[in-house]
């Protein structure tokens, strides 16, 4: 039985080695872009490392047991009459909710986190409509622009509104998505690290036109930023 | 023992049902499809005369209102006089009123010819017949919609169809999987192997087993009627989500009025499982000697009943909405648009285990036998059948974590969400640990069983990343989301319906299936199933949102690939029927019990006699005892072995 638990450990290490690969050579994330992605990236390298080891452990037993005893159609023998093993029972049942109790603590501190206004910070609100986005910055004056031009470095505070139906804010890079709800106001919070140029995507099915709902959005530095409010004002 | 022949009973019973084709009087007003078909028009057109009538009583302008007549005579009027039609109402009418009925009356019960599978049955065995062969021509229509909008979705941009097309396509396609498939499959499944596993001759109620199957068709043939409606399908997603759905075309109200349908049937089937397994257990068959399939459907039974009820609700508040002006979720009259997700995924996170617990069942059975062992730690993989139950209810904001709800709820819905890891765990752990030193026949099913297991797997951690709030955050709505359901409900619960089919083929047909064309379909399946789904995790947490018929030209070769392996994937599903409708009509005869199974099914002839049973059976231990000198789950004819036990002292 050594012998076979040894060959079940190598088939182990095999998988294991093929899915790390897959996790770690295609880049799955895009480039994060926000202080509150780059938590979001440190909790999905987390779920991702318990997932191989779960994957890599009962794919590796699955293969092994069909691997070395597999019968013939025609064996009528029985297996052992093996009913169960309390101990072996609570530690499958006590791992997991370790696992799972531990990323739960950390993602609700990334949540909180995430979720933490800052002093630096700039009002934007989006406002949804079948198909397009609208953006106007209240400390501004009535500055209303088709794109979203915001600073880096500054916590770009959102507050969503939708005119007709649900809609979905999200620009891929920034990691933070929040739905628009006729009738009530919410909220997400995203803090650029970067300048650069990127898609506002509507993520919740909002009709005919949901596919082609899109914005440019544009991160800038804070001189640009102030350049441009004074464009809009004028 | 040798089972009774089906012709012998026929016998016993000699007030036999005469089948309706001797005279053109008993064929045009006697029970079956062409009464159905006669009456539903009259149905209709009586709907629509008191729609009229009564608008034009309380003087409303315009007296035709197109929606409110389809609502009335179409989806209400015709359904249920077809129903009294085909037969369905002809028992408790004749109570009703009076007419002189024989309790033990078993006209409607078994099949002598293929006559017998399109009218009103009441035999558990021809059911579960009836429901799988429809949930499989459902599954066609909805496979071929998702090939439809894979070759829209080939390429970046509007290609073959328009934009309400595609969204009705793809909206089609998840309801008619989901309840035409899925849900009612598994319900087919059961129906003819749990009453059998209890050693119970049918059902507890084998009338109301009928009726609800034939609200099966209805539903289904409302969903792919939508398309013809003014205005196209309806195309706010399965998932509905008012306010959207309020101001859809026509199409929408064949889904508002569709699921009421299909969940009326799921209400019944599950009230007819829980009276059952509660009151029909053969002697000696306790709670502890269950098979895990009749305790999958028993803790499915319970979500089904429990939670259908608030997706009923859903729709019909939408329904009242369009139709009658009401404002439950119109803000602008004081509704709350949230109210609907609420009550949405109230009913359709639990559906997510009752597409998936009887699958489970399905699967403990198959690894099992397949195994020749035992199944590891049996109680426990009851009771996590049990915690998935209760969790499963408290869960179900988790699928609202960007929807702007009550941010406090976040937190505890992540955790709830994620505790369900644990009794799912349990049952993973288990199923391999019954593999462990097993006598491993891999047959067509334990191939299905394993891929499930592997699959589910993957289903299950992605649910993990998702279960976490920040994760969810940036990965909901997207493509990941996609792959993290059809790893769940394809690598999942379509995985289990295709190792129950194979596995109880025999038994229901009395024919053995082709081992050889079962390997070929699992390992097409296998292999292009995961080149479909495995690459929509990754376009979608790089950008690429769900439910869209454009996108990002970066994504343009991953989706083209994708659309090639679906193709594959239909392809594979040709493999399946060609091999079930050859080996039904000329395969070679199956034995009683091919795979030795202990559970009490295989103890009968395949395929079984018309009461299943000469006897009522005598449970007198547990259902997977392999390998214990001596062990034995049943005894078949008690009487018999009394009287030989008397006679030896």
């Amino acid at each position: 039985m050594r012998k076979g638990i040894v060959q079940l450990v190598a088939i182990g290490v095999v998988i294991g080695i093929a899915v790390t690969l897959v996790a770690v050579l295609f880049q799955w994330l895009p480039t994060s872009n926000s202080e509150e992605f780059d938590r979001i990236q440190d909790i999905y390298w987390f779920a991702t490392v318990m997932s191989i080891v779960i994957f890599s452990l009962v794919a590796a037993v699955v293969v092994f047991s069909v691997w070395k005893w597999r019968v013939q159609p025609d064996d009528d023998a029985e297996g052992p009459p093996i009913h169960g093993n309390t101990g072996l029972e609570i530690v499958w049942t006590a791992v997991p909710a370790i696992l799972v109790i531990a990323l739960g603590i950390v993602s609700a501190f990334v949540l909180s986190e995430n979720g933490k206004a800052s002093d630096n910070s700039l009002q934007v609100t989006a406002i949804g409509q079948q198909f397009a986005w609208k953006f106007q910055y209240p400390e501004y004056g009535d500055v209303e622009s088709g794109e979203l031009v915001l600073p880096v470095g500054k916590q770009a505070q959102f507050t969503m509104e939708a005119v007709d139906v649900l809609h979905s804010f999200w620009v891929p890079q920034f990691g933070q998505k929040m739905d628009a709800v006729p009738g009530i106001e919410t909220h997400v919070y995203v803090t650029p690290k970067h300048v650069g140029e990127y898609a506002v995507v509507c993520a919740e099915l909002c009709g005919l036109g949901h596919a082609t709902m899109r914005a440019k959005a544009r991160v800038v530095t804070q001189a640009e930023f102030d350049k441009w409010i004074e464009e809009q004002r004028a | 023992m040798t089972a009774t022949h089906p012709e012998q009973d026929v016998q016993q019973y000699p007030a036999h049902f005469e089948p309706p084709h001797g005279s053109t009087w008993k064929l045009v007003f006697g029970p079956g499809l062409i009464r159905g078909a006669w009456m539903a028009l009259l149905g209709f057109g009586l709907g629509t005369a008191l729609v009229c009538l009564l608008r034009s009583w309380w003087g409303w302008d315009p007296v035709w209102n197109t929606e409110v007549v389809l609502v009335v005579g179409a989806m209400v009027f015709a359904p249920i006089f077809f129903l009294a039609g085909i037969g369905s109402f002809d028992y408790w009418l004749y109570y009703i009123s009076g007419r002189p009925t024989v309790a033990e009356d078993h006209s409607g019960h078994g099949a002598r010819s293929w006559r017998d599978y399109f009218r009103v049955n009441t035999d558990h065995k021809v059911i579960g017949i009836q429901y799988l062969v429809t949930t499989f021509v459902f599954f066609t229509v909805g496979g071929l919609m998702a090939m439809l909008f894979r070759a829209e979705l080939a390429q970046p941009g509007l290609q073959f169809v328009d934009s309400q097309t595609f969204n009705g396509l793809v909206s089609v396609h998840a309801t008619l999987m989901i309840f035409l498939f899925i849900i009612p499959a598994f319900a087919g499944l059961a129906n003819f192997a749990v009453p059998l596993m209890l050693g119970a001759p049918d059902m507890a109620f084998p009338r109301l087993n009928a009726l609800s199957f034939w609200l099966l068709p209805i539903a289904g043939t409302m969903f792919v009627a939508s398309f013809l409606a003014p205005g196209g399908a309806f195309g706010a997603g399965w998932t509905g989500y008012a306010p959207l759905s309020e101001g859809q075309p026509l199409g929408q109200t064949f889904f508002n009025m569709g699921v009421q349908w299909a969940g009326a049937s799921s209400i019944m089937t599950a009230l007819n499982f829980l009276v059952t397994i509660i009151t029909m257990r053969a002697p000696g068959m306790t709670f502890w000697r269950m098979p895990l399939l009749v305790w999958a459907n028993f803790t499915t039974s319970l979500l089904v009943v429990l939670a259908t009820p608030f997706i009923a609700g859903s729709q019909f508040f939408v329904m009242f909405d369009r139709i009658m002006h009401t404002s439950f979720f119109v803000p602008e009259n004081g509704g709350y648009v949230l109210g609907y997700q609420h009550i949405f995924w109230f009913y359709s996170h639990p559906a997510v285990y009752i597409m998936m617990l009887p699958g489970f069942g399905i699967v403990s059975e198959v690894i099992s036998s397949m195994s020749r062992k035992p199944i590891f730690g049996y109680r426990l993989m009851a009771l996590s059948l049990l915690g998935i139950l209760v969790l499963g209810f408290s869960v179900w904001a988790h699928h609202m974590f960007v929807a702007g709800m009550a941010d406090w709820l976040r937190v505890p819905m992540m955790i709830t969400t994620l505790l369900i890891a644990i009794p799912t765990g349990i049952k993973v752990f288990s199923w391999i640990a019954t593999l462990w030193r097993g006598r491993i026949h891999l047959t067509t099913p334990m191939l299905f069983a394993l891929g499930f297991v592997t699959m589910f797997v993957i289903g299950g951690l992605s649910g993990i990343y998702l279960g976490s709030v920040p994760i969810d955050i940036a990965a909901s709505d997207t493509y990941f989301i996609v792959a993290h359901i059809h790893y769940v409900l394809f690598g999942g619960s379509v995985f289990t319906i295709y190792a129950g089919v194979y596995y109880w083929f025999p038994k229901m047909t009395g024919r053995m299936y082709s081992e050889k064309l079962g390997k070929w379909h699992f390992w097409l399946t296998f292999v292009s199933f995961n080149a479909t789904f495995f690459p929509m995790h990754y376009v979608g947490l790089r950008g690429m949102p769900r439910r869209v018929f454009d996108y990002d030209e970066a994504f343009g070769d991953l989706n083209l690939f994708i659309s090639i392996a679906s193709f594959v994937l239909g392809a594979s599903f040709v493999v399946f029927v060609y091999n079930m409708v050859t080996s039904w009509a000329r395969g070679p005869i199956a034995e009683a019990n091919p795979w030795h199974a202990r559970t009490l099914e295989w103890q009968v002839s395949s395929p079984p006699p018309i009461f299943n049973f000469d006897e009522i059976p005598q449970v007198v231990g547990g259902p997977y005892e392999y390998g214990v000198p001596g062990a034995q789950h049943a005894i078949l004819s008690p009487t018999k072995q009394a009287e030989a036990e008397e006679v030896h002292a």
